[in-house]
């Protein structure tokens, strides 16, 4: 009689493959949230913390560089309706078939292998006081509308923007045409028999189709606006000017590297956090509900 | 195609008219797209032809010139660099499929007690952005002493890429029958002997997504290298870039020299493998 | 080669579900069992006890005299043949049949000649190359039986191993299994939904119902004597006729009430089976549809006055769906929701496709008064004497 039946070398090994992901996993994403936990109520500066307690937070709460971040980030949330709407539009072309849609295909999809740090280094030369924009813009004869977006507190955060929906239009519009390949074509021949024009298809069978796919699109998009946007501020303005293009992602970067006050920075990335969970926990939520 | 030709078309009964403006609208949908393909192609663009240029020939704003590519290694430790992007990339990717692999095994076919609780923690850490915890992170790699080589970097790289190549395989071994596992352990396996001959070699398409994402990221990356790689002689091709451009002191040809190549070997990736990237960005949401 | 044996063997799954109950089965060395019954009824689980991938709750299993109840899977020597084949998807035909013999550390010149042997009994000579992805249906179900016959096993299992096959290769695929079977002389278990299957492959057939063994016989013998009223209806297309009449002796002879009607029964009943002799007892009757004919007259013999409701023609037979003719009431054809599919509420007459009936018509027909079977009205169980 062997030493364990068939089901409980299953149970084991499953217990032994999964340990590894799960140490990983927990050792350097689950403990260092516990840790943040402790270190938001300590003044720390990396090596010595000493324990101050809740005032840390009510600190923070009156630092304005805080709301200066938040405020950043929720205002960058207007650019969501643009990385979710253009790509939409793009896979609803592509999804036409033109002749050579493959080629345009690769080719709009092709930024999505950059680096935000490459793609960060090109639009500050786009938006360059001897840029690609002041040029266009002298050749529409707007020659006396010399703009300097990244030199300007008013200005940087919408260049900031522009740049992260343009970054986001490869991802998503690859999101949408996969979502459309899936539509089952009899379901719009019906509607066409039935008499619907192309906005009514768009509207009633093609969009309901897509929302799962636009659900996902939005959440990773968020996701992104407010944590993938560190390459971007780092090469195009650091932060600048003034605290204009500061995120709460890079004001955890500054906070904790350049004024060595990791106990605060620790405390913000706990907003953070809270504010992706947020996001997700919607996300669940909406999957949830289609199941 | 634009809503007006399609109205006309659709009341005028003439079979003739209706095709002149389906042609039109699409010959105009062509437009419309090369238009797009001109706007996605400008990062290239501009890399190319500013990289083309002498440093003064760039402040006058025309000119050509190889110079900037002649000396792009001096300017910048490119080979270097990119020999560390690369080591970097791979020995992290073999970690994440070496540990996701057997765990999505794990919780797709071996289900055991609170397996379900602990794939659901796994996954959600997905959703924990790095610079939430940023902070203690980076002073656990360092008080392990583990800044110094590539080590640091790679953990954190790993434990990053694994919530999501762990959901993958999951979902990817959801949809292999039992009866082929069953099979196996039938003709002789044990469960190491099932995971090793059975599952990885149906799994090449999943593994193939897996490497292909995490290349793309990990390639892309910017802060795990700028912080988790204390040698300079060690950093990775896109911290070495960004931190040239932050100095703002290196010439900006070079810069867009430098930065050409390093996008060369992403786009190729992307370029060759395409569709895997399409399938795992999908994942769990196309059937 | 060996002989399998359960013994009491009972499997209860997690939340008190009974899927096998006390099952007691010998298959003898190198005998076909098949074992049947309707979705649900226990025969898969009984089928992965025996290989190994499910535990046993209580009993013994034993194979050739060994008891393998806790002998893990691969040390059982027994080879499997899976409903969905299980073939290897990255692995060729030659690669699939010889994977057990390579983990079992098997030379390259022996496996390579034994796959070679295993093919050309199965005619896959020349697949040997492909991927399973490669192959028609048919073709994977026998690379599926060549991965089993190549490791020369104790014991054959399969698992409904035709059931993904269209109806004419199904055919071609029965013989085709049952030949290799007799050639290698191995026990096997075979397990099926499919009655047909049961009748024409097995040396013996056991017949299972909610994860109790109903009947184990050779296939003949299961359908001139079924055991009990599930095995008659089950055993048959179309199945037994299956009538709730009333025992209504006169004058010292046997007879029932079929509704209003009367039945007299040949005396010859009263030995072979326990019929109750009081009158007005509830039973069963059973009528097979190829033992119904048409008479003229009510003439000699049990005869019942029905009407003809409706007729399918099959090409070489039809079948006549019959009502009872009643004087007042209605039919008094029993009816029970439970087990309405075994007990139709007409009969169904098997015929020959030259008799001349047609929907409405009042016909006199005779029940083949050596073949009707009788069973308890509570418990199912048949009367015959003799009989388990």
């Amino acid at each position: 009689m062997p030493r364990l039946t068939l089901r409980r070398r299953r149970q084991l090994a499953g217990a032994v493959f999964a340990l590894p992901a799960l140490v990983l996993v927990l050792g350097l994403i689950g403990l260092p949230i516990g840790q943040a936990v402790y270190y938001s109520f300590t003044q720390w500066d990396g090596l010595t913390s000493t324990w101050i307690g809740p005032s840390t937070w009510t600190q923070a709460f009156h630092n304005p560089n805080l709301w200066t971040a938040l405020q950043n980030n929720a205002w960058l949330l207007l650019a969501v309706p643009f990385a979710l709407g253009f790509p939409l539009l793009i896979a609803m072309l592509l999804h036409q078939r033109v002749v050579g849609w493959k080629v345009f295909r690769s080719i709009y999809f092709l930024p999505t292998a950059i680096s935000w740090v490459v793609l960060g280094l090109v639009a500050e030369r786009f938006f360059a006081y001897q840029g690609t924009l002041n040029s266009l813009l002298h050749v529409v004869g707007l020659a006396h509308v010399n703009t300097n977006m990244l030199g300007y507190e008013s200005t940087a955060l919408s260049a900031l923007g522009i740049t992260f929906v343009f970054t986001m239009i490869g991802t998503n519009t690859m999101l949408f045409l996969t979502g459309l390949a899936t539509l089952d074509t009899s379901l719009e021949e019906a509607a066409r028999i039935d008499g619907a024009g192309r906005w009514r298809i768009f509207r009633h069978i093609t969009l309901p189709h897509l929302s799962r796919f636009i659900q996902l699109a939005f959440v990773m998009t968020v996701i992104a606006l407010f944590s993938a946007l560190f390459s971007l501020i780092f090469v195009m303005t650091g932060g600048g000017p003034g605290y204009a293009t500061t995120t709460m992602e890079f004001l955890i970067y500054q906070t904790g590297f350049a004024q060595g006050d990791f106990g605060t920075a620790a405390l913000y990335g706990l907003i953070l956090f809270v504010l992706t969970a947020i996001v997700g926990i919607i996300q669940l939520r909406l999957i949830g509900s289609d199941e | 195609m634009s809503r007006d030709t399609v109205d006309v078309a659709e009341t005028d009964t003439s079979v003739e008219r209706r095709v002149r403006a389906r042609r039109a609208g699409r010959g105009a949908l062509f437009v419309v797209m090369l238009g797009v393909a001109v706007v996605m192609l400008y990062p290239f663009w501009v890399m190319i032809v500013d990289s083309l240029k002498s440093e003064n020939q760039f402040l006058a704003g025309h000119g050509f010139s190889w110079s900037s590519w002649r000396t792009l290694s001096s300017t910048i430790p490119v080979l270097q660099e990119v020999i560390s992007s690369t080591i970097i990339c791979a020995v992290s990717i073999l970690l994440i499929l070496a540990v996701g692999l057997p765990a999505g095994f794990a919780f797709a076919k071996l289900k055991f007690r609170a397996s379900g609780v602990i794939f659901l923690g796994i996954v959600s850490a997905m959703m924990v952005p790095l610079q939430a915890i940023l902070m203690p992170e980076f002073v656990n790699i360092t008080r392990l002493g583990l800044t110094g080589g590539y080590t640091g970097a790679v953990l954190v790289y790993a434990a990053l890429g694994t919530p999501f190549s762990v959901f993958l395989f999951a979902t990817y071994f959801r949809g292999v029958p039992d009866e082929l596992i069953e099979a196996g352990i039938v003709d002789g396996l044990g469960y190491v002997g099932a995971l090793w001959r059975l599952i990885v070699p149906i799994a090449i398409p999943a593994i193939a997504t897996v490497t292909v994402l995490q290349f793309i990221q990990i390639w892309d990356d910017l802060l795990v290298g700028l912080l988790f790689i204390q040698n300079t002689s060690e950093r990775p091709i896109t911290v070495g870039l960004a931190v040239l451009a932050a100095g703002r002191t290196t010439s900006i040809p070079a810069l867009m020299a430098g930065s050409l190549l390093s996008a060369l070997p992403a786009m190729i990736v992307y370029l060759v493998f395409q569709r895997y990237l399409v399938k795992g960005l999908t994942m769990g949401i196309d059937r | 080669m060996a002989e399998i044996t359960f013994e009491g063997v009972t499997k209860v799954f997690a939340g008190n579900v009974t899927a096998v109950d006390h099952l007691d089965l010998h298959v003898a060395d190198g005998e076909f069992m098949v074992l049947v019954g309707p979705s649900g009824c226990g025969k898969t689980t009984a089928l992965r006890m025996l290989a190994g991938l499910e535990e046993i709750s209580s009993g013994t299993l034993s194979i050739g005299g060994r008891v393998v109840n806790h002998v893990l899977p691969k040390d059982r020597d027994v080879a499997m043949v899976f409903q969905n084949y299980a073939l290897y998807p990255h692995m060729s035909v030659a690669q699939n049949m010889g994977f057990a013999l390579k983990i079992r550390g098997e030379s390259k010149d022996e496996i390579t000649r034994k796959v070679a042997e295993a093919a050309s009994i199965l005619r896959l000579s020349e697949y040997l190359d492909r991927r399973p992805k490669a192959l028609s249906g048919g073709q994977r179900q026998r690379v599926a039986m060549g991965r089993a016959i190549v490791r020369s096993p104790r014991a054959f299992l399969m698992d409904e191993p035709l059931s993904n096959l269209d109806a004419q290769l199904r055919v071609e695929m029965r013989v085709e299994i049952a030949r290799i079977q007799r050639l290698l002389g191995v026990a096997t278990l075979y397990v099926t939904h499919d009655q047909i299957e049961a009748m024409t492959m097995g040396d013996r057939v056991a017949v299972m119902r909610g994860g109790k063994l109903q009947q184990v016989a050779p296939p003949q013998e299961l359908y001139d004597r079924p055991a009990n009223e599930f095995v008659a209806g089950f055993m048959g297309s179309p199945p037994m006729n299956l009538l709730r009449v009333r025992t209504a002796p006169a004058e010292g002879r046997l007879a029932l009430a079929v509704g209003a009607q009367r039945l007299e029964l040949p005396r010859a009943y009263e030995a072979s089976h326990e019929l109750p002799t009081d009158a007005d007892c509830e039973l069963v009757l059973g009528v097979r549809p190829e033992d119904i004919e048409v008479v003229d007259e009510a003439g000699s013999g049990p005869t019942l006055r029905t009407r003809v409701e409706r007729r399918e023609a099959l090409g070489a037979e039809i079948l006549v769906h019959l009502a009872l003719v009643e004087a007042g009431a209605p039919s008094s054809v029993a009816y029970d929701e439970d087990v309405a599919i075994t007990r139709p509420s007409v009969l169904v007459a098997r015929m020959a496709p030259q008799a001349r009936v047609g929907v409405g018509d009042v016909l006199n027909v005779r029940l083949n008064e050596e073949r009707l079977h009788f069973f308890d009205a509570l418990s199912g169980v048949s009367l015959a004497r003799g009989t388990a």
